[in-house]
């Protein structure tokens, strides 16, 4: 514990700015996974276990497209739409028939999907890192900020992030459609009754869920290493978000990323050792005390 | 847990039975493998799948090149060598099981260990139970042969060890440091045994060869992070003059990517353990020149008709350079066809362990002649510890120094009665 | 406390058949290896007695309480480690090692019991899931003690017991089997005990349990404790064979591998995690075998066993078999509309659990 590094970087405007940056960058991209796994989790009341996996395929798409085009734009499209539509299929092929039954049994359908996930990836691109690489636009010097330092690259990233989320907020929270998911999630019989088509609705929440993983993955291909098996931590993490945040809540889930980046972006300073036994505890404090999440609905 | 509603309908009998014949067909155990009179099988337990799979394929394809080489030239005796494979997907006590099997069921006669770290160990102690000839060629772990009391008769390590990677780095590290007044020294290791180890190793000997060092901070990023932002910008607020990083891999291609995000290198002197992999190299868009890195592999270094022809002749196997694992499990074979060959084909463990035991073999990567099976703790000496420094083109690393060997046993040595080891 | 709501058979008699099942069971299993004397056969079978302890236990959980832990494999871990150190200490004896294994893992499943249970339904997975982590992370971390992420090294000795030579294969494999079969045999009797039925209850309807005056967070907590006992002994037996242990086995995907031995099994049969695990390890011990893309073939099988089947092997079993004898019941009673329920109508059927 040294507070007193602590202190000092928070008095020092470089340092807090480069810190809180630092934040934000860990903590927006886990959002972007997280807000999929919750709207997915609040609407069909699913668990969405594949969700790292789609992560990862959003990478893989991004760094295909990327190198076939050479286009930044269409390899974020092509993770973002094309895990969308990946994760449509999935739902209507596979996830759907399992509606209803045993939470273990949508587990179960989950793990075998991302043994053959991680295995399709493998056979197709070997096991060897890939790295999708830098788009020249974004090959600038960091950008200063106050005597910090803030790479171009990821304020782009959080304002995608960041640009999503909103998006995804005021779609649910404005919109007619919103109106009609929010619905679906608390009586979706009744949202049937009224001549809605409930399918396509699921469908359509789950692909947009799986959509907003694919694009987080296109974010990380020019800076993380692609690997088969790449969406193993980041479906541990994401999980830790969306039940510190509340399961369901898009709102929580943007706190709780938060809260994480600013834990790891200022545990690094003052705490170094215990980030990672933080956040169990915090996860492990919340559910005893507000099992529900920071921002979730109490169990009906 | 709400709905768990099963279906009223019943399965029909011709599903249920099919199910049981299934059942009853796999249950049995029909793959015995008989007495083979042709081939000598060597089994592999490895990791092909997940994050390390490159582990793995790069090891297996090793020997694939190796023992395609050894039978090409008339084999053992008119007997072939033969591999069989396994996946441990990286879980120690399957490494156990699958190593088992293979002895036990296969038929397997020469083990060739390809897992890493712990599951290394878990092989280990299968050997103890089944003493056939066991090589390590992927773990770099020193307790794993240092330890006497670990010490299996029949198992050797074939791979670079790292108390000699930590003598060999601190020694050059040294050198640098005196020479551009580099003072102020920060690590950022993954946060695991191997890691921790690696950096006080290296460490202890860098501040012993050059005592104006000084460690200003230390951060212990995870292992396999997909993340490193928090422990660059930590860097950066510290401003030390240089890093080392014991990360390697995957890890060490986004560490090197995300620092070039904030021009990391531009002001500290990079030290590298890991960076020295061609697959490290080559995945890496944007390499920055002259980071200082520990040999891995290189095809031009040393400079060798054998080694190119082994970097070709794996490439065509394997489709992408070869890897550390690689040349050190193509080395671990060089060792076992040498040793059937001085006991005329015969594969008892003993038999091939006191072949093995002081066996010096001319390799494509010996920096002189040969590389030596150490005698006493069954471990390989006179194998490449010289660093270079990064290029932005291949063959990205250039510039290799040695270190000597003579200097790092003499070191080996007294950290080895420090730890009481001998 | 009195709770005889479902048909509770005569205790003797029904004890009396488990014994005479489990010395049969038992029989098989040391006759196997003298029919196939292949050692192979009993390696596959003392990792389908350590695995199979694992599940069988995580279904007095699941199956038995309705309380999903997603955080058993701790309590696995938690039992190979603390034996694999008291051995590696030279102290004490392997009966003495073992005893104090499984009565320290039931102290820590005691404590972390106490808090988890008193969470509900999905909030409990993901705590137990939470302190599976974080003992994880300390075996990880600790690395004075348990050696990190590179296991306990240097062999867990094994002394011989009461002329018992450990060291011999057919002796620790007779052993293994002995221990194996007296779990199971343990498991069952609380499973039929009075006790059981108030946990069956318990998963059925927690507020009519209440309502009936049973203390409901204690039963909980003490099937949580015995369960994670017998979890630390499939996790001894692993560490007694490997000669190790290692930070795997409490890592989060072998909680989730117990929990596809269940659901391959099936619950309703108590057997049922058992044929769950053969299938799973016999699958894995082929499919490595042939391909290494096990994770394709595997995940291929599991999707066509759970949309295809939707529900366990032994499940499908059962299920027929009730049906049949429905059947045969309707076949046998003229009267059609009869006032008898069907047995597929059992209230604890379509829970689909086990009853």
């Amino acid at each position: 514990m040294n507070l007193e590094a602590l202190v000092d970087c928070l008095s020092s405007a470089s340092c807090a700015v480069t810190q809180v940056s630092t934040g934000l960058i860990v903590g927006m991209l886990l959002f972007l996974v997280t807000s999929g796994l919750s709207l997915i989790f609040g609407v069909l009341g699913i668990i969405n276990f594949t969700h790292g996996a789609f992560y990862m395929l959003g990478a893989y798409f991004a760094f295909t497209a990327y190198a076939l085009s050479g286009s930044f734009l269409a390899a974020m499209a092509a993770g973002a739409v094309g895990v969308g539509l990946f994760g449509m299929a999935f739902e209507r092929l596979i996830m759907s028939r399992v509606y209803g039954r045993d939470i273990l049994m949508q587990l179960l359908v989950c793990y075998a999907m991302i043994l053959i996930l991680d295995d399709g990836v493998k056979l197709l691109y070997g096991g060897e890192y890939r790295m999708m690489g830098m788009p020249d636009a974004f090959a600038l010097p960091p950008v200063e900020i106050a005597g910090g330092f803030v790479p171009g690259y990821y304020l782009f990233m959080v304002g995608i992030a960041l640009a999503a989320g909103l998006a995804l907020w005021l779609g649910i929270n404005g919109t007619r459609l919103g109106k009609i998911v929010r619905a679906l999630a608390i009586n979706p019989q009744m949202v049937g009754a009224l001549g809605i088509n409930t399918t396509l609705l699921y469908a359509g929440v789950f692909g947009l869920g799986s959509l907003l993983a694919g694009l987080a993955g296109a974010l990380a291909a020019p800076i993380r290493t692609l690997t088969p098996g790449m969406g193993l931590s980041i479906l541990i993490e994401s999980f830790i978000v969306t039940v510190i945040g509340g399961m369901g809540s898009i709102a929580g889930a943007f706190l709780a990323a938060l809260l994480i980046g600013f834990t790891r972006a200022f545990g690094a300073i003052g705490f170094p050792l215990f980030v990672d036994g933080m956040m169990f505890a915090l996860m492990a404090l919340v559910l005893i005390v507000k099992p529900s999440g920071l921002l979730g609905r109490e169990a009906a | 847990m709400g709905t768990n509603s099963v279906s009223g309908r019943a399965p029909s009998r011709r599903q249920v039975l099919g199910g049981l014949a299934a059942g009853a067909a796999i249950t049995g155990f029909p793959h015995i493998a008989g007495a083979q009179a042709k081939a000598i099988r060597v089994g592999m337990p490895t990791i092909l799948s997940g994050r390390v799979a490159i582990l793995g394929t790069s090891s297996r394809a090793a020997v694939q090149l190796a023992f395609r080489q050894i039978n090409e030239a008339g084999g053992i005796g008119g007997r072939t060598l033969e591999l069989v494979d396994r996946d441990s997907k990286g879980r120690p006590d399957e490494a156990a099981k699958v190593t088992r099997d293979l002895i036990n069921n296969d038929g397997c006669e020469i083990i060739i260990d390809g897992e890493a770290s712990s599951g290394a160990f878990a092989v280990h102690e299968v050997i103890r139970d089944l003493p056939v000839l066991c090589l390590h060629t992927c773990s770099e772990t020193s307790s794993l042969s240092a330890d006497p009391k670990l010490h299996v008769k029949t198992a050797f390590r074939c791979a670079r060890q790292g108390i000699h990677d930590a003598v060999a780095g601190s020694t050059y590290a040294a050198r640098i440091a005196k020479q551009k007044g580099l003072k102020r020294w920060m690590t950022c290791s993954p946060d695991y045994a191997y890691g921790r180890d690696n950096t006080a190793e290296f460490l202890e000997f860098a501040k012993l060869f050059e005592p104006s060092i000084e460690t200003v901070d230390q951060v212990w990023p995870k292992l396999f992070a997909p993340d490193y932002t928090e422990s660059i910008t930590k860097i950066l607020q510290t401003k030390p003059q240089a890093v080392y990083s014991a990360l390697w891999g995957g890890d060490l291609v986004a560490f090197i990517e995300q620092s070039n995000l904030y021009r990391l290198f531009a002001n500290v002197a990079m030290f590298s353990g890991g960076l020295g992999d061609p697959p490290v190299l080559t995945a890496i868009k944007q390499l920055p020149p002259g980071l200082n890195t520990a040999y891995r592999y290189n095809r031009t270094y040393p400079a060798k008709p054998a080694n190119t022809a082994f970097a070709d002749g794996f490439a065509k196997i394997a489709g992408h350079e070869p890897t550390n694992w690689a040349w050190q499990t193509y080395l671990g074979c060089l060792f076992v066809a040498e040793a059937l060959k001085r006991t005329g084909g015969r594969t008892e463990g003993a038999k091939l362990a006191s072949e093995l035991k002081g066996m010096a073999v001319a390799a494509p990567f010996a920096v002189g002649e040969t590389i030596t099976m150490r005698d006493s703790d069954h471990t390989i000496v006179g194998y490449p510890v010289a660093w270079g420094r990064t290029v932005p083109k291949a063959p990205f690393v250039e510039d290799f120094s040695d270190v000597d060997w003579g200097k790092i046993v003499e070191l080996e040595t007294q950290w080895k009665k420090g730890k009481g080891y001998a | 406390m009195r709770v005889s709501l479902m048909r509770v058979s005569p205790l003797r008699a029904g004890l009396a058949r488990d014994v005479a099942v489990a010395v049969a069971g038992l029989a098989l299993l040391l006759a196997l290896p003298m029919l196939f004397p292949q050692p192979a056969l009993r390696d596959f079978l003392i990792y389908f007695f350590a695995y199979g302890l694992l599940a069988m236990s995580l279904n007095l959980l699941v199956g038995l309480t309705g309380l999903v832990s997603f955080g058993h494999a701790a309590y696995f871990a938690t039992g190979a480690y603390a034996f694999g150190l008291l051995m590696q200490s030279g102290l004490v004896s392997i009966p003495v090692a073992a005893l104090a294994a499984v009565g320290g893992t039931a102290l820590v499943a005691l404590v972390i019991g106490a808090i988890c249970v008193r969470l509900k339904e999905i909030y409990f997975s993901f705590i137990t899931l939470a302190f599976q982590m974080f003992i994880h992370s300390v075996i990880v971390t600790w690395v004075s003690l348990t050696g990190g992420d590179q296991g306990l090294r240097g062999g867990i000795p094994r002394p011989p017991i009461l002329g018992l030579d450990l060291n011999d294969a057919r002796v620790l494999y007779g052993t293994c089997a002995v221990v194996f079969v007296l779990c199971i045999l343990a498991m069952r009797q609380v499973a039929q005990s009075p006790f059981g039925y108030t946990l069956r209850m318990i998963r059925d309807n927690p507020a009519r349990a209440n309502f009936l005056g049973v203390d409901v967070t204690a039963m909980k907590l003490g099937i949580f404790v015995f369960a994670a006992a017998m979890a630390s002994v499939g996790g001894l037996i692993l560490a007694l064979f490997v000669s190790g242990a290692y930070p795997e086995f409490a890592f989060w995907t072998t909680s989730g591998e117990a929990i596809f031995m269940i659901m391959l099994g099936g619950m309703k049969v108590f057997l049922g995690p058992l044929a769950g695990t053969l299938l799973l390890q016999t699958l894995n011990h082929y499919v490595t075998i042939y391909t290494e893309h096990h994770g394709l073939v595997l995940g291929t099988v599991i999707l066509v066993i759970v949309l295809g089947l939707r529900r366990g092997l032994a499940d499908v079993l059962y299920d027929w078999l009730q049906a049949r004898r429905a059947r045969r019941a309707a076949a046998s009673d003229p009267v059609p509309g009869s006032f008898e329920p069907a047995p597929l109508a059992d209230g604890a059927l379509i829970k689909g659990r086990t009853v």
